[in-house]
């Protein structure tokens, strides 16, 4: 009880000293040894980690098993090895590169836009004033909306006597073919998923501008700093870590983007919307070709994770 | 917990802010958020208008406000998907998977950020790794372990015999319990966590539960709040999982319900709409008592309630 | 838990209901009490290929509940959309959990026959009247692979050109005469076609599907027309890129393209979209190559529209014009299952002429048997005995090993072509390429 009581007079005191440092010894490379509290972190850790392992890992170990195999759900004879034929197939295949190509593009596109307007809107209700609840719920809304319901009301905007359009010659504007033009489908499907992405993107950088103490604020008032300043002094290193998450969670979805692509484009026009997601689904569930199917997802979980750790290296780099 | 010099301060804070604030830019603040809430729901307007809508008119006009308005959607979206099932079948799932991942992921993410130990961060890779594989490889690996739990669905103890956990709430539940990314969800928001409260805990002779339970978590409301809504709505939004694992219709969840709608070349527009409605709220209900956690901000006390 | 319960109570009453109602018609049919052999008691799962409402309602409060009362055995039904058995009949497969009887489309088919997983129906649908496999015989062909009968078709399915009568006479065509070759369509379609002053449709002549798919299945129906077919009879080479394929492939790509281009909107998909956003609907196209469903649901929402089905056209100096159409969805069984007779009895009873018509219009899909024209249902819809009329017209894709996949190919491949980015003939001969391919590894 004695360390709830003071918690927060301790919390307030300790804050600004450890918020930018993000703790030394932690963030370093440390020769970590086994302590009595390493030992208790790592029986926390178990739990969690023993359901992963089982319902998590295997499947994925499973899958990476299938990659060298040619295997269909359906055979009596189960797997078949082919060794590292799925793979050298797909070295050859245009198309599968062609997909990596649109993933690749579709990540990098949604991913900055969806994180400045998130931002933006995150600090818009960060503030308490009456109704903000139901501004930030209005916000979130598009997140739970289920997408296949909400994809037919896309379709008919993106239509060619649809909503855009209207729009576009309210301002004069010339009418588009928005999902059966090779050069807009993909921007198209990337606009529906940003407005789908925002609200759990805000919500998460809220919660890191949650974590930022206000005395941190108050102290960079004190020292004179404008609001631009404080944003870049306090905000932005406050919710690096909350930043970091969000940018690697969202790395992590939109290289797998199917959904969208599936009730928009079905891959068209002409392969510019075939992600790589796409090209697993139509293989596993449309060929029944498990084994490529699976090849192709470990070369694209190879590019997210190499992706992801590029960039949170980027974004924690520029702290030091 | 009442922290009155938290409370005190937060009111200095407010009446200097008010001081900074010039009016003119909260307007702007006030429009910008009303047209960014207006555009980003304009999709939904027209979801609930369509609800709205018979069946026959749907996409007839492009007005917002439908010619002949009923409520015969809703009664079909009740009655035909028998959504009120499927809403109690995935609200069971939703909460005990939130409950799960308020504890379990929270309390693997708080250690890896505050009582690393050797290995740890190789193991933290390992798991949260698992989410960069496509589900379309691991569905059918997790369906024979849905159907292999031991000692489940008449299963023997080496999972042989039964249909293990198949068709049942619980197998529903499966992949949700635990999901990696909230591991580093936790793990990122405690990295910035004061570590000198651990410290004077330890030295007070708190055990290391005690202190996650009555020091860290506490100060970790936002996170949790963050993850209950996410574990809610991921388990809601869900689809394939329930698809493959399910066979009856009692065990339906809201996105088969909704998949009622939607035979292939002959979607019905308005019954789904009314249906997407319904199976909206709950989620939103859950949002709004849980945003209510992101209180703190520029100007209340941090540790209010 | 009080959901369930009440559920529970309320599907009791509707099913003490349903049972006192045939309890009352099985004593005046005395040919109901004839319940076939080693059925009884047995429990069957039958997995059904469709969510449609109407559907569900008529299988489950009806035509199960006969079904059991009349065989004592128990039938366990789910109802799954196409676009989602593939994936659980995959899992339940693997697992060894699969229903005993099964529904997909005719294209699905033979990828489950070469993995062994289909009861060959051969047998059964040999032992059956003359009569009915003579009023089955235009659904039958879709559900073989090999000769062998896999499927058994529950509806028909069929696609044709539909025009808007009015637009006809507008432009001074006789409604009541249409062509008759797709050559004449399409000067039909040049009279009809609206453009603004810049020379973009504004109205198309004609439309034909050109979506994912769609555009396959668009290339098939012309093809055929031309006298030409997809796979070679031995099903072991892809013949697809015949001088009649080429033919076909520039006819379609002409409608597209070029200045005397008659349609607009090269990929979109119109067919599926809802009635009331339906081209024919919103008077942007005066002819479509559309389905019977669809058709039907257009004339529903708008009953004052004058729509009229085409007999499928030829191209001058072939035989005969057909529509991609034949078997609809249907049911196979099991080759695991354990109560194949009962599954066979279900089946049978599911294309029997009366719950056959009964299931067919609760679904709004054609009927499996030709007699069906004379049923009420048919009667009453013009479109539907149009469709009916044209029924023999009408070719389905043929029931190859790997056919989703040659399928995808053709897909693109006619894209490609459809785009003007490969020339008719590079097109199709690369898609035989790779579609040889793909009959080889499943071979």
């Amino acid at each position: 009880m004695t360390a709830t009581a003071t918690s927060p007079g301790v919390a307030a005191a300790a804050a600004p000293g450890t918020i930018q440092g993000a703790r030394p010894p932690r963030a370093g490379k440390p020769k970590r040894r086994w302590t009595r509290t390493s030992i208790w972190g790592l029986l926390f850790t178990l739990p969690a980690a023993l359901y992963v392992l089982i319902f998590h890992v295997i499947p994925v170990i499973y899958g990476f098993v299938l990659s060298f195999t040619k295997y269909s759900p359906l055979s009596r004879s189960g797997p078949e090895p082919i060794g590292l034929k799925n793979y050298t197939t797909l070295l050859s295949d245009p198309d599968f590169g062609n997909a990596l190509l649109v993933t690749g593009r579709y990540v990098l596109q949604v991913l900055p836009i969806t994180v400045i307007i998130a931002l933006a809107l995150a600090l818009l209700v960060n503030r308490p004033f009456r109704g903000v609840g139901l501004f930030r719920s209005a916000l979130y809304i598009p997140h739970i909306v289920s997408l296949t319901a909400v994809s037919m009301i896309w379709l008919w905007m993106y239509s060619h006597n649809g909503l855009i359009n209207d729009v576009f010659a309210f301002f004069g504007l010339p009418d588009q073919s928005w999902l059966l033009n090779k050069g807009a489908a993909l921007n198209a499907a990337s606009a529906m998923r940003i407005w789908k992405a925002l609200g759990s993107n805000m919500v998460l950088l809220l919660a890191g501008l949650q974590s930022i103490p206000k005395e941190l604020y108050e102290a960079t008032r004190v020292d004179g700093a404008n609001r631009w300043q404080s944003f870049l002094y306090v905000t932005i290193p406050g919710i690096r870590p909350m930043l970091v998450y969000v940018v690697a969670m969202d790395i992590i979805y939109l290289a797998q983007g199917f959904a969208e692509i599936f009730v928009l484009t079905q891959g068209g026009p002409l392969g510019s919307t075939t992600t790589v997601n796409y090209l697993i689904y139509t293989q596993a569930f449309q060929y029944n070709q498990f084994g490529s199917a699976s090849a192709m997802a470990f070369v694209l979980f190879a590019f997210i994770v190499g992706f992801s750790l590029l960039s949170i290296r980027g974004l924690m780099g520029r702290q030091k | 917990m009442t922290a009155p010099t938290a409370t005190l301060r937060s009111s200095a804070v407010r009446s200097k802010r008010r001081g900074m604030n010039p009016r003119r830019n909260r307007v702007g603040m006030a429009v910008a958020l009303v047209l960014a809430a207006l555009a980003v729901l304009l999709p939904f307007f027209w979801m609930i208008s369509l609800a709205f809508t018979p069946e026959k008119d749907a996409f007839r006009s492009v007005s917002l406000v439908p010619a002949n308005p009923t409520l015969e959607n809703f009664g079909t979206a009740f009655i035909d998907a028998n959504l009120l099932h499927a809403l109690y079948n995935s609200a069971i799932v939703a909460l005990v998977a939130v409950i799960a991942n308020c504890i379990i992921p929270v309390l693997a993410g708080y250690a890896f950020a505050m009582m690393p130990f050797p290995g740890s961060t190789a193991m933290f890779f390992g798991l949260v790794a698992t989410s960069a594989i496509p589900v379309s490889v691991t569905l059918i690996p997790l369906f024979l372990m849905a159907k292999g739990i031991p000692l489940a669905g008449g299963n023997d103890i080496f999972g042989h015999g039964g249909s293990g956990l198949l068709d049942t709430l619980g197998g529903i539940m499966l992949p949700y319990l635990v999901a990696p990314m909230n591991i580093f969800l936790a793990r990122q928001y405690f990295s910035t966590a004061p570590a000198e409260l651990a410290e004077a805990a330890r030295i007070d002779g708190a055990g290391e539960l005690r202190i996650f339970f009555r020091v860290y978590l506490p100060l970790a409301r936002p996170l949790i709040a963050v993850v209950a809504i996410f574990a809610f709505t991921a388990v809601w939004d869900d689809f394939l999982w329930p698809l493959v694992v399910t066979s009856s219709t009692e065990m339906q969840t809201v996105q088969l319900a909704l998949a009622r709608f939607l035979a292939s070349g002959n979607v019905q527009y308005a019954p789904l709409m009314a249906a997407s409605v319904i199976v909206t709220i709950p989620v939103l209900l859950v949002f709004l008592f849980n945003q209510r956690s992101f209180i703190s901000g520029l100007s209340d006390g941090s540790v209010k309630g | 838990m009080r959901t369930t319960r009440r559920r529970r109570l309320a599907a009791l009453a509707a099913a003490a209901a349903v049972a006192t109602l045939l309890a009352a018609c099985s004593s005046a049919a005395p040919e109901n009490s004839s319940s076939p052999d080693g059925v009884k008691g047995k429990k069957i799962t039958v997995w059904f290929p469709g969510t449609n409402q109407t559907e569900i309602d008529l299988v489950e409060k009806t035509i199960v509940p006969q079904f059991e009362k009349k065989t004592g055995a128990t039938v366990d039904v789910a109802y799954y959309d196409w676009g989602d058995l593939s994936t659980k009949l995959n899992a339940a497969f693997a697992a060894g959990t699969a229903p005993d009887v099964f529904g997909h489309g005719p294209a699905a088919v033979a990828d489950f026959v070469t993995n062994d997983r289909l009861e060959p129906l051969t047998r059964y649908v040999a032992a059956m009247p003359k009569k009915d496999r003579e009023d089955l015989a235009s659904a039958l062909p879709g559900g073989q692979v090999g000769g062998v009968q896999y499927l058994m078709p529950l509806s028909m399915q069929g696609t044709s050109l539909v025009y808007r009568a009015a637009d006809f006479t507008a432009a001074g065509l006789d409604p009541d005469n249409p062509p008759t070759t797709w050559e004449g369509v399409y000067k039909a379609a040049e009279k009809l076609t609206k453009r603004d002053a810049s020379g973009k449709i504004t109205h198309s002549g004609l439309l034909l599907p050109s979506q994912a798919t769609g555009r396959q299945q668009t290339f098939a129906a012309l093809i055929m027309s031309a006298g030409g077919s997809q796979v070679s009879t031995d099903m072991t080479k892809a013949t697809f890129d015949s001088a009649k394929g080429v033919k076909a492939m520039n006819f379609f790509t002409k409608v597209y393209n070029g200045s005397d281009a008659v349609a607009a909107g090269l990929g979109s998909d119109y067919s599926d979209a809802p009635a009331n956003q339906q081209p024919l609907v919103l008077g942007t196209a005066s002819i479509a190559m559309q389905t019977a469903d669809k058709t039907m649901q257009m004339i529903e929402a708008n009953p004052d529209l004058d729509l009229r089905v085409m007999t499928p056209p030829k191209f001058e100096g072939a035989k005969k014009g057909y529509g991609l159409g034949g078997a609809g969805s249907g049911l196979m069984i099991n080759a695991d299952s354990t109560h194949k007779n009962l599954d066979w009895t279900f089946i049978k009873y599911m294309i029997s002429a009366k719950v056959n018509a009964q299931y067919t219009e609760g679904i709004g899909k054609i009927p499996a048997r030709t007699s069906a024209i004379k049923t009420d249902y048919v009667k009453g819809s013009p479109i539907l005995s149009a469709f009916v009329k044209i029924g023999s017209d009408m070719r389905p894709n043929p029931n190859v090993p790997g056919w989703v996949q040659i399928r995808d190919t053709m897909d693109k491949y006619i894209e490609q072509g459809l785009h003007q980015q490969l020339p008719a003939e590079d097109a199709l001969s690369q898609a035989a390429d790779e579609a040889n391919k793909i009959l080889k590894a499943n071979g």
